[in-house]
């Protein structure tokens, strides 16, 4: 048992009153000192309760270190801008020319409308949760680091997957916002103060994690079959995604050359989004309910007017007649009376009531690697190997070869490509548009408020107030 | 536990060590004392019969006893001590023994107000004209006279400086209460509740997973009480009356004793009534024809009047295009236009001898809602007391307990959102086979939620044991152990059934079941001493005691998802999935030394020294400890000579105190840097979260408060009024510092060196207006006219605090748009445009400044007995603001009802109606509705002065003496007056259900 130490008192405030108490609380403390009393510092100090970990000890076991990091994975699939929920597939959908939006929940308008302003729900939403994952990797990072219990294989494998979801969150917030803040330590004072960072610095700190990432990853299996974690691969083809937005062309055809030598396409359409498609570089393992993706929830329509949502007509015009893609990959649902008729991305088909675990939600696979390496293969006049690379995913939707030959026209047809294989995944079809240059073409005549500066999402109203660092606001809002 | 056991050890060894030393102590004392004789005698009334209960206390010491039923008394005393002779409705007397054996006393009946009004001050008592501090109550009579559920709503509008607002008129919700205004930016207004000596935990343990969109989550323990059970209930206010319950005073105390048996015959005494509760105001809505044209109107403006006439389109407006047209159903009629019914029984017995008294009781309710369906609330009250004294009156026992059982039965969602904003020609309700109509799936069935079902269990039990020895006549040592424990068990259920059929649920795939277990335990031992003596003039009283709490908190939250069928629905052990959304433990534990010292000269100056050292879990090591303080002054200048004898006059008082007190209601273990375990798992690997950005280094809240006041009795105390003064300083607030995002977190908790003024006047009269024959007419009036002030707030400018508060405003404040109406050219709202950047969007447009807190409140009661006949008059009174219907929605023509005042919308250029065109929220553009929702139009005055309770009883003459029968009527909230148009000036938000209007019928009999 301590000694009880005289504490002093802690006054504030400078004024009289106070002086007063503090001579008050001193004849009290007097007083009661009088008394016999010593206190029983021990009886006020607990222990920590069962539903928390104090902080040092989760990077003493390389259990709890997973728990850390199956917290970020199970945060990507459930919340943010890459879950199903509310994620990139419906509103930068809608934001797009993908999907129409007929109902009346104002974010969703908003988006739809494009009149997103900086208090916009979804907004802060995606931002916040991205800065919360990039925490989450950075605190595994440096307490992996720090740990003296865990083997060099362990703090590779956690510090790797760590380095990739920096560099993932930070590359689809540059994408969404622009210049951002990259962040790399915990410490709040410096994190709470950070200026925003040009857009091709962004890249350059997300083109150094992902080669740490892949050092480290190097030789390390997956202790999984499925997938269901980032691997080198995983690095390596988000790399190559980075490299193309950055117009490092050969970059980009080395490292994903690198990919589809190692991998297979999937050869029948119909399969490319189970689980089990050969195609998957990394897709995110369900929970127990549903066993399947929100996706398909949230796109599949099963009655009118469901969920408000519909795919554009001119993305279904934009399908070549015999595409497999349309057969497969879009469906349609009709009123009793036949009156109406909606058509909705049909790529995840299993619902909320399908028992069976039959579909995960892709985040990489390699049909967008032959599109890289055919964009970046034609930028740098190897016109042949980009033709071979886009007749690859056009055969197997049962077309024909392109028939563009030129450069401008080869880049026509990657543009169209891309729109029918990569619909409604993850925003695809917005960041081609923004990063051709080609959004205000696209959308100026459909979307009636269409400006310039709609390329960028404000930066939320909330997060310019809490720090003034972060001015000025995008173009525009 | 290994520490806690230590510590038990270390209480012991306090115990023991205290007793010693009061032995000590006492054994020098004896050896002064004067010789002891027994006194006796009979106390009897102005017409001779014999008085049974009569306190009597031996003014030197703290001893004493009661008359016995046939008046006697029998008590040691010495020769030259003084009998001071008290009862309640009687003249105190105080008869000096002068040698006598056989003192035989007669009493007179009270004329004044004031009389020997005893105050509970917590650890000692105070009569109410000499207490130093501020200390507002109210008793068993206003608590019996007002039919309500929960204490809370007895008390409201009747002690000035405390503001209750009751959150929900569905049963078994809770209330927010205020004393003194807010004092801390991060929440945490409640004060500190004891029950009987007990701390009793009022934080909700509800889970929002299970009653989020009933009570908003907030189920108040409190409910467990019944009113009828109260004798009273004090409110400390004043640095005087609170620092000696040091950290946790900060937002002031709420006493409540319990009901206790009296000496005499036994008393049975039985209550029964009934109320029927109404919503008390429906909201003036648009009609189906109003609606419908604003609809169309809004979809033509908006550019797709084409697309309204063609079929194809007719699945995206089914309102306009698929339901009829020409149906309407006034859904505040259908959803929360029932009656609700409470019946009440209760029944007591108590009585006892001179030197044993007890009392039980045992109550049952049963509650149901204005709502369809068989929605229910059920609560079983028992309670005991018993008090017993030893022969030669040194040793005092008095025991305590309460239990209570609620059972509550409610749809999972609160139907008043809906009955406001349902379509007037939204579907049947049911189809020709009484089964729910989906229309098509147009619609979600709002009576789908009755299946969808709110169920809780309560159990709460506190008791309460004081053990007293007068070691010597001027030395007490006393002993008080509590304990409590609150027991919540409450699930939700969402079956299939209940969601629109189109979706294709099954009871497999979606059907699910939430439940939440959650209980608290607390217990306490609190061994003190108190010491008083008399030297001439010269009186002393002084006391010192220590605290040991522990309080435990379990909670834990299950969701079990899939069932094979919705029968199985409740039984966890059936569902195909289980998750445990949260499991949490808890332990705070506290420690504390406190003290007072009272000296009284010349019983008119008095000083009054109390002080309390705090010792919390809640903190890191190093800084678990903080010192509160405070003294007290009063001079009772009519006793002076100059005023003896003034027939204006009758008493004068002016007090003061100053001191401080703390918050440490933060919440446990916030200075742990920790990871959560949750109930969520990734590819079978369990997900532990980091919990948020550590600061070790925070303290303890600091809350200086200063008053003077004014207590003045005029013409023989038939009029009283006291004046108060405060001014509270709260500083080094503990709150959630907003972060920005690139943090990782929202917010960190730590010490902000900021300070929140409260300061106000408070004023309290009471009178006997007319006293005559058989007629009796009393007035109770009391104000607050609060001011809440942001005084400082180092660096606020840059602060994340920049855009919410202002230097100089009060908390309560918020910044809006500045409306400059509709433009009649555009038809389109328009607003200041404060930065001049020609754009309403940004933060520094909303530069207008509203004030949600109260101007000022009160109540006015008037009390007239007439022979038999006791008529009981209660206003309640309130200045404030509130957002009005306006802030719920401001563009006319979107899907869903609003008010009628949308109906007068500008609709071609030159119109000057103060609503904007119409739209059906497909236009493009600003939407400057959501403007005008977050603009100075959208407030408007919600003061209001209600007729909270009026009760008229009437004594039933019957032959015998000893029965007792009433029959009364009481109607609470029965008129409202108010220029406000929103649902409730009290509570005005959209999406709870306003309290009702009640009307009660009852009937005492006791003998």
């Amino acid at each position: 048992m301590k000694r009880m130490k005289q504490t002093k008192y802690i006054g504030r405030s400078r004024e009289g009153f106070s002086r007063a108490a503090v001579l008050l609380s001193r004849l009290m403390g007097l007083f009661l000192l009088v008394m016999g009393w010593n206190s029983c510092t021990d009886f006020v100090e607990v222990e920590p309760p069962k539903n928390v970990l104090v902080s040092g000890t989760v990077f003493d076991d390389p259990a709890t270190v997973e728990s850390a990091l199956a917290n970020i994975y199970y945060r990507i699939r459930e919340q943010g801008m890459v879950s199903g929920n509310e994620g990139m597939t419906l509103l930068m959908g809608v934001y797009a020319d993908e999907l129409d939006y007929y109902g009346f929940d104002t974010g969703y308008a908003g988006f739809y409308n494009h009149t997103v302003l900086g208090g916009n729900d979804v907004v802060l939403a995606w931002w916040s949760h991205a800065y919360n994952l990039i925490y989450a990797a950075n605190d595994i990072l440096i307490g992996v680091m720090d740990s003296s219990v865990l083997t060099t294989e362990e703090k590779n494998r956690y510090m790797g997957q760590a380095l990739f979801v920096r560099a993932y969150m930070h590359g689809l917030l540059a994408n969404l916002f622009g210049d951002i803040p990259y962040i790399t330590t915990t410490d709040y004072r410096i994190n709470n103060e950070v200026s925003r960072m040009p857009l091709l610095e962004v890249y350059g700190m997300m083109v150094k994690d992902l080669n740490d990432a892949m050092v480290l990853l190097d030789g390390l299996e997956q202790n999984t079959s499925e997938r269901v974690l980032p691997d080198k691969d995983v690095a390596k083809a988000l790399l190559a995604r980075t490299y193309l937005y950055m117009e490092e062309w050969e970059l980009a055809v080395s490292l994903s050359s690198e990919l589809l030598e190692a991998y297979d396409l999937e050869p029948d359409v119909e399969h490319v989004f189970l689980r089990t498609s050969s195609e998957t570089l990394w897709q995110l393992k369900p929970g127990d309910s549903p066993r399947n993706t929100q996706e398909a929830n949230q796109l599949v329509i099963q009655f009118i007017p469901g969920q408000s949502y519909a795919l554009t007509n001119v993305l279904l015009e934009a399908f070549e007649p015999g595409d497999l893609r349309y057969v497969h990959w879009v469906g349609s649902q009709s009123n009793t009376d036949s009156t109406v008729t909606l058509y909705y991305a049909h790529k995840y088909k299993a619902l909320f009531s399908e028992m069976e675990s039959l579909e995960y939600p892709i985040l990489f696979r390699l049909a967008e690697q032959y599109l890289i390496r055919a964009e970046a293969r034609a930028h740098i006049g190897n016109l042949s190997g980009s033709q071979e690379d886009i007749n690859a995913l056009r055969n197997r939707a049962g077309l024909s070869n392109t028939m563009a030959t030129t450069q401008d026209g080869l880049m026509d047809a990657i543009v169209q490509e891309r729109r029918v294989e990569l619909f409604a995944e993850l925003g695809h079809r917005w960041f081609d548009l923004k990063r051709t240059e080609s959004a205000g073409q696209v959308l100026g005549p459909l979307k009636v408020n269409w400006r310039a500066s709609d390329v960028l999402l404000p930066i939320p109203e909330n997060e310019l107030e809490a720090n003034p660092n972060l001015a000025p606001q995008n173009e525009g809002y | 536990m290994k520490k806690l056991s230590y510590c038990l050890d270390r209480l012991r060894l306090y115990l023991f060590f205290y007793l010693l030393l009061a032995f000590q102590v006492c054994g020098q004392l004896l050896a002064m004392e004067p010789s002891q004789a027994i006194v006796t005698g009979l106390v009897t009334d102005a017409q001779g019969l014999p008085l049974a209960g009569v306190n009597i206390v031996v003014e030197s010491t703290s001893r004493g006893t009661i008359t016995d039923l046939d008046g006697t008394f029998s008590l040691e005393a010495g020769s030259n001590d003084v009998l001071m002779f008290s009862m309640l409705g009687f003249k105190s007397l105080t008869v000096p023994i002068v040698g006598r054996s056989v003192v035989d006393v007669q009493m007179e009946e009270d004329v004044t107000v004031l009389g020997e009004v005893v105050l509970n001050a917590g650890y000692y008592t105070v009569s109410e004209k000499e207490r130093t501090g501020n200390i507002a109550s109210v008793d068993a009579t206003v608590l019996d006279k007002q039919p309500v559920a929960n204490p809370l709503a007895a008390m409201q509008g009747h002690l000035s400086g405390v503001n209750i607002v009751q959150s929900t008129g569905v049963p078994g919700g809770g209330f927010s209460v205020e004393v003194r205004g807010r004092n801390f930016i991060n929440g945490g207004a409640d004060p500190l509740f004891i029950v009987d000596g007990v701390p009793f935990g009022s934080q909700s343990l509800g889970s929002s997973d299970v009653s989020g969109q009933l009570f908003g989550g907030n189920v108040s323990p409190l409910n467990a009480l019944n009113p009828n059970d109260i004798e009273s209930i004090e409110v400390l206010k004043d640095a005087d009356a609170t620092a000696i319950y040091g950290s946790r005073a900060a937002n002031g105390v709420v006493l409540i004793t319990t009901k206790k048996g009296r000496a005499g015959r036994t008393r049975f005494d039985a209550r029964f009534s009934t109320t029927m509760g109404r919503v008390s105001h429906f909201l003036d809505l648009l009609d189906t024809e109003q609606y419908l044209e604003l609809r169309r109107e809004g979809v033509t403006h908006d550019g797709f009047g084409a697309y309204l006439e063609d079929p194809t389109f007719d699945f995206v407006w089914p309102d306009i295009k698929s339901w009829d047209n020409g149906r309407y159903t006034d859904w505040q009629k259908e959803l929360i236009g029932g009656t609700a019914y409470r019946n009440n029984a209760q029944l007591s017995v108590s009585g006892g001898s001179g030197s044993t008294q007890f009392l039980a009781s045992g109550s049952y309710q049963k509650e149901t809602t204005v709502f369809p369906g068989d929605a229910r609330y059920q609560k079983a009250t028992v309670h005991a007391q018993l008090n017993h004294r030893s022969d030669n009156d040194r040793f005092h026992f008095d025991l305590s307990a309460l239990y209570a059982k609620e059972n509550n039965h409610m749809p999972r969602t609160d139907f008043t959102y809906l009955a406001y904003t349902l379509e007037p020609n939204a579907p049947e309700l049911y189809d020709e086979e009484g089964n729910l109509n989906w229309e098509d799936n147009s619609w979600d069935n709002p009576l789908a939620a009755l299946e969808e079902t709110y169920h809780a269990k309560i159990g709460t039990l506190n008791a309460n044991a004081i053990l007293s020895y007068a070691i010597v006549p001027q030395l007490e040592l006393k002993t008080s152990l509590g304990f409590t424990e609150y027991r919540l068990d409450s699930h939700r259920v969402l079956p299939s059934s209940a969601r629109n059929p189109g979706q294709g649920f099954t009871p497999q795939s979606y059907s699910n079941s939430t439940f939440n277990g959650s209980q608290r335990q607390s217990w306490i031992v609190e061994p003190q001493l108190h010491w008083k003596q008399q030297w001439g003039v010269l009186g002393l009283s002084a006391l010192v005691g220590t605290t040991f709490q522990q309080q435990t908190t379990q909670q834990l939250v299950q969701k079990g998802t899939g069932y094979p069928n919705n029968a199985l629905i409740g039984n966890l052990s059936a569902a195909e999935t289980l998750e445990v959304l949260q499991d949490t433990d808890s332990e705070y534990n506290y420690n504390a030394v406190f003290g007072r010292v009272n000296l009284k000269v010349k019983d008119r100056y008095i000083v009054n020294l109390t002080g309390r050292r705090d010792g919390s879990s809640r903190f890191g090591p190093g800084r678990q400890f903080g010192n509160f303080g405070a003294v007290g002054l009063a001079w009772i200048f009519s006793e002076e000579a100059l005023f003896q004898g003034s027939s204006l006059l009758s008493f004068g008082k002016i007090r003061g105190s100053f001191g401080t007190t703390g918050s440490d209601n933060i919440g446990d273990y916030r200075f742990l840097d920790t990871y959560g375990v949750t109930g969520l798992d990734y590819n079978g690997i369990t997900v532990l979260e980091p919990t948020g950005v550590l600061n070790p280094l925070f303290g303890w809240e600091e809350n200086q408060k200063l008053e003077v006041a004014m207590e003045l009795g005029f013409f023989a105390d038939r009029v009283l009024l006291n004046s108060s003064w405060y001014r509270n300083r709260s500083s080094n607030q503990l709150i959630g510092i907003p972060l920005a995002a690139t943090t990782g977190f929202s917010e960190l908790i730590g010490n902000f060196d900021a300070t929140v003024e409260n300061s106000g006047w408070e004023f309290d009269l009471q009178t006997v207006n007319f006293k005559g024959k058989g007629f009796r007419w009393s007035t109770n009036f009391n104000i607050t006219i609060p001011k809440n002030k942001l005084v400082a707030f180092e660096g606020l400018e840059n602060s994340t605090f920049a855009n919410r508060y202002v230097i100089g405003e009060p908390l309560t404040i918020v910044k809006l748009y500045q409306s400059l109406g509709v433009d009649p050219e555009t038809g389109v709202y328009q607003f200041k445009d404060y930065n001049g950047d020609g754009e309403i969007s940004s933060l520094e447009d909303r530069q207008w400044i509203e004030d949600f807190a109260p101007g000022f409140y009160g109540g006015l009661g008037n009390t007239i007995d007439w022979g038999n006949l006791t008529l009981d008059v209660f206003f309640q009174f309130k200045k404030q603001r509130a957002y009005n219907a306006l802030a719920y929605g401001a563009t006319p023509g979107y899907r869903g009802n609003t008010s009628v005042l949308l109906f007068d919308r500008w609709q071609e250029p030159g119109d000057t109606n103060p609503v904007q065109s119409a739209s059906g929220g497909l236009g493009f553009g600003a939407d400057t509705g959501a403007l005008q929702q977050g603009s100075n139009a959208a407030v408007s005055d919600a003061s209001f002065i209600r007729l909270r309770n009026i009760s008229l009883n009437y004594r039933v003459p019957t032959q015998y003496d000893t029965l007792d029968i009433n029959v009364y009527l009481q109607g609470q909230n029965l008129l409202t007056f108010t220029k406000y148009e929103g649902p409730d000036p009290e509570q005005p938000l959209n999406t709870q259900l306003p309290v009702l209007r009640q009307l009660t019928l009852g009937l005492q009999v006791s003998f």
